[in-house]
């Protein structure tokens, strides 16, 4: 993404001439068409055999799906659709996920830019403890936090998962944008206090709106975990069906011994199209270099 | 006096659940209105979530206690997890023997000897099923649904057109598999490849040729650690699968293939024209991969079975079996209510007359059952055999993986057994400490 941001004025101002770039940037455009096609080959597959009838998936590969006799069917989709809970549970998914993403880059932001510009005592030491608590897997505190959570009744509820997540997503989240806050320009805030701005002033005037790309690509990184998320569901929240998210209910779909897996590929491309949404309404925000020009001139 | 009257709340209870849908309130049963709800932790999905719910509604139209259902595949961690954590379901599904004795010395499970009725229990299960949800003496989980393993699967369109016989003996067995091999035909179809279990078909004919060839003690020891893997018994079970497995021309596409393919895609080739093999080795469940592989299967016509056959006169009449172990977590008196039902014929004859199921419950009439096929599985498994529980869920899970990989690497190298009978002896030195 950078790179490509990068070179975009240079191609620009060449655009003059276009002939001589347009065969220098030809290598680079097939290989990244061949990189991206490889890429998405098993997903091309998944696609392809999520719209084949069941017995066919078994038998022979996706790719001869496009000889003859051509047999598609939508049976997979109608089935994973028509599924026990499948809407209770898709309305579930965007309660859990929307405030376990919103929650923790919110925290994150005012601990992030309070480690990245302002000074305390023990600054470093906590900073140090954020990342070190990056390493620490997940599953380790499963038993603890269920057991504080049982203690206050949280189990079974959407707060509990939200703070769950919440917990978990913290430590990168922090992480991520106290960087990415450093790299803002120093004469950037100078030139603020000097104009009299508080600290809050700042934080909500300046650092946010500059660092929009930042926050964007956090706010993907962490609804997709959680929209993905199966295990801390499961344990946290239950699969009831009143709170069970996407995730429970998808994998229900399948037998305790794997049968039924082929409604797995029309699930995933189900449980897709709200990320990709999310994904393509984010993602001009990776390109748009915001902080271009915030201090020239 | 006491048998009567629970044979009179069993028939109150057939009662009220054939009346049910016209008198809801008249029958009260032994489960009389209750409320409230209850959670239910199993591993089923899909169809089999179907069928249970199936099972329960009478339940819930009965008691007016709403049950809540939740599947998971990875069973194990996630029951274990919220047990520990002190968020555990009222009922769940037991993840076999060995995590169900770990889970009830931590004192998670509630003993079962003052929920369910002792007397009716051993009136409607047969002791080898009640002894398999006990530990140190108390009943703490009880089969709900059971599973037939070891069984000989062939197509008798195929089988019989060509002139052979079901095999009584384990050499004649050997014998017929020669006799195919020579066609030019592989006389069997093994597929081992199923996820990170891989391995665990292989496991169960290693189990059935240790039940027939050494008998019942020789396989409690050997599940206990009490025997090595390189005793004479467990080496002669590996070498005596091995004139299958590690034969040339005895297996569909070699030994490759077995490793490589799915379990319950293993016998597709056996309904092809010509057949790709003739017989497939596995538990009753996979007759529904048989139907969903090649939709229009009829059971009995297209597929059937014969016993596992016999190895050592003295144990012809031993059975492996597997099956759906239920435990209470929270004594709750919907949870007790539960518990009641689901062990009662009444619910047990729903699933299995959805298919896919075998009861453990003497009780449940043969008419339950869907067709000719799954009776006479359900005379096996209600009959008067001696029954063990897959050896391999028995062991610790590290025995239990490493007996899991030893199957992968025989099949992949037979010469190396006695290098796999060793590294599975070290397993087993660490293994059984507590």
């Amino acid at each position: 993404m950078a790179e490509v941001a990068r070179q975009r004025p240079r191609s620009a101002a060449a655009s003059l001439g276009p002939f001589p770039v347009r065969v220098q940037s030809a290598p680079v455009h097939v290989a990244v068409i061949v990189i991206a096609l490889l890429w998405m080959m098993p997903t091309i597959g998944l696609l392809v055999s999520s719209f084949r009838p069941p017995a066919m998936v078994g038998q022979t590969g996706w790719w001869t799906a496009f000889q003859p006799p051509f047999a598609f069917t939508l049976q997979n989709y109608e089935r994973v659709l028509t599924a026990n809970n499948m809407g209770q549970s898709f309305v579930n998914s965007l309660f859990v996920a929307i405030p376990s993403t919103v929650i923790p880059i919110l925290i994150a932001a005012f601990a992030a830019y309070a480690f990245a510009w302002m000074d305390f005592p023990g600054r470093n030491a906590l900073f140090l403890v954020v990342v070190g608590l990056l390493v620490v897997p997940l599953q380790m505190t499963l038993i603890p936090v269920l057991r504080v959570f049982t203690a206050l009744g949280l189990t079974g509820t959407f707060l509990g998962i939200w703070l769950a997540h919440a917990g978990y997503g913290l430590p990168l989240a922090i992480y991520l944008l106290r960087n990415f806050f450093g790299g803002l320009p120093r004469e950037m805030f100078e030139a603020a206090y000097i104009d009299g701005a508080s600290p809050l002033v700042v934080f909500f005037r300046l650092v946010l709106p500059t660092s929009v790309p930042g926050l964007a690509a956090l706010g993907i990184f962490q609804f997709l975990w959680v929209w993905n998320d199966l295990l801390i569901a499961l344990v946290y929240l239950g699969g009831s069906p009143s709170v069970a998210p996407m995730t429970v209910t998808v994998s229900n779909l399948v037998n305790s011994l794997g049968q039924n897996w082929q409604l797995l590929t029309a699930a995933a491309f189900v449980s897709m199209v709200l990320p990709l949404i999310v994904f393509f309404s984010l993602q001009q925000y990776f390109v748009r270099g915001l902080l271009a020009g915030s201090v020239k001139g | 006096m006491r048998t009567t009257y629970v044979r009179v709340i069993a028939s109150a209870a057939a009662l009220a659940v054939f009346l049910g849908a016209c008198a809801p309130q008249a029958q009260r049963g032994p489960l009389g209105q209750i409320g409230g709800t209850v959670n239910v932790l199993a591993t089923w999905g899909g169809a089999e979530q179907e069928s249970f719910l199936a099972m329960v509604q009478p339940f819930e139209e009965q008691t007016g206690v709403q049950v809540e259902y939740e599947g998971t595949r990875d069973l194990n961690a996630v029951l274990t997890a919220r047990a520990q954590g002190g968020n555990p379901p009222d009922v769940a599904g037991v993840p076999g023997p060995g995590p169900m004795a770990e889970l009830a010395r931590a004192g998670h499970l509630v003993d079962l000897s003052t929920v369910l009725d002792q007397d009716a229990m051993k009136a409607e299960y047969a002791e080898d099923w009640l002894k398999m949800g006990e530990v140190d003496g108390k009943q703490v989980a009880i089969f709900i649904k059971s599973a037939l393993k070891g069984l000989v699967w062939y197509n008798p369109n195929t089988f019989n057109a060509a002139g052979y016989q079901a095999p009584k003996t384990w050499d004649e067995m050997i014998t017929l598999s020669q006799r195919i091999a020579g066609t030019g035909t592989a006389p069997w179809c093994i597929g081992l490849e199923s996820g990170a279990a891989s391995g665990w078909p292989g496991t169960d004919w290693l189990e059935n040729i240790v039940l027939r060839q050494s008998g019942p003690d020789v396989y409690d020891r050997w599940h206990q650690g009490e025997i090595r893997w390189t005793s004479p018994e467990i080496r002669k079970a590996w070498e005596t699968w091995g004139q299958i497995v590690a034969t040339d021309g005895m297996v569909l596409g070699g030994r490759q293939s077995i490793l490589a393919t799915a379990f319950g895609d293993a016998a597709t080739p056996m309904f092809g024209s010509p057949p790709g093999c003739y017989l497939h080795q596995q538990g009753n469940f996979i007759t529904t991969f048989y139907t969903d592989a090649v939709p229009g299967l009829r059971p009995g016509q297209d597929f059937t079975f014969f016993g596992f056959p016999e190895i050592d006169s003295n144990y012809r009449e031993t059975v492996e079996v597997a099956g759906d172990l239920f435990g209470m977590f929270r004594d709750t008196p919907q949870a007790r209510a539960l518990m009641t039902y689901l062990t009662s014929p009444e619910a047990q004859q729903i699933w299995v007359g959805r298919g896919g199921a075998l009861s453990p419950n003497k009780r449940v009439p043969q008419s339950a059952y869907p067709d000719d096929l799954s009776r006479q599985m359900a005379e096996i498994i209600t009959g008067s055999g001696t029954f063990r529980f897959d050896a391999s869920d028995l062991m610790p899970e590290a025995m239990n993986s490493a007996f899991v990989s030893g199957v992968l690497d025989y099949v992949n190298n037979p010469s190396n057994l006695d290098g796999i009978l060793a590294s599975l002896d070290r397993v087993q030195a660490d293994a059984y400490r507590r």
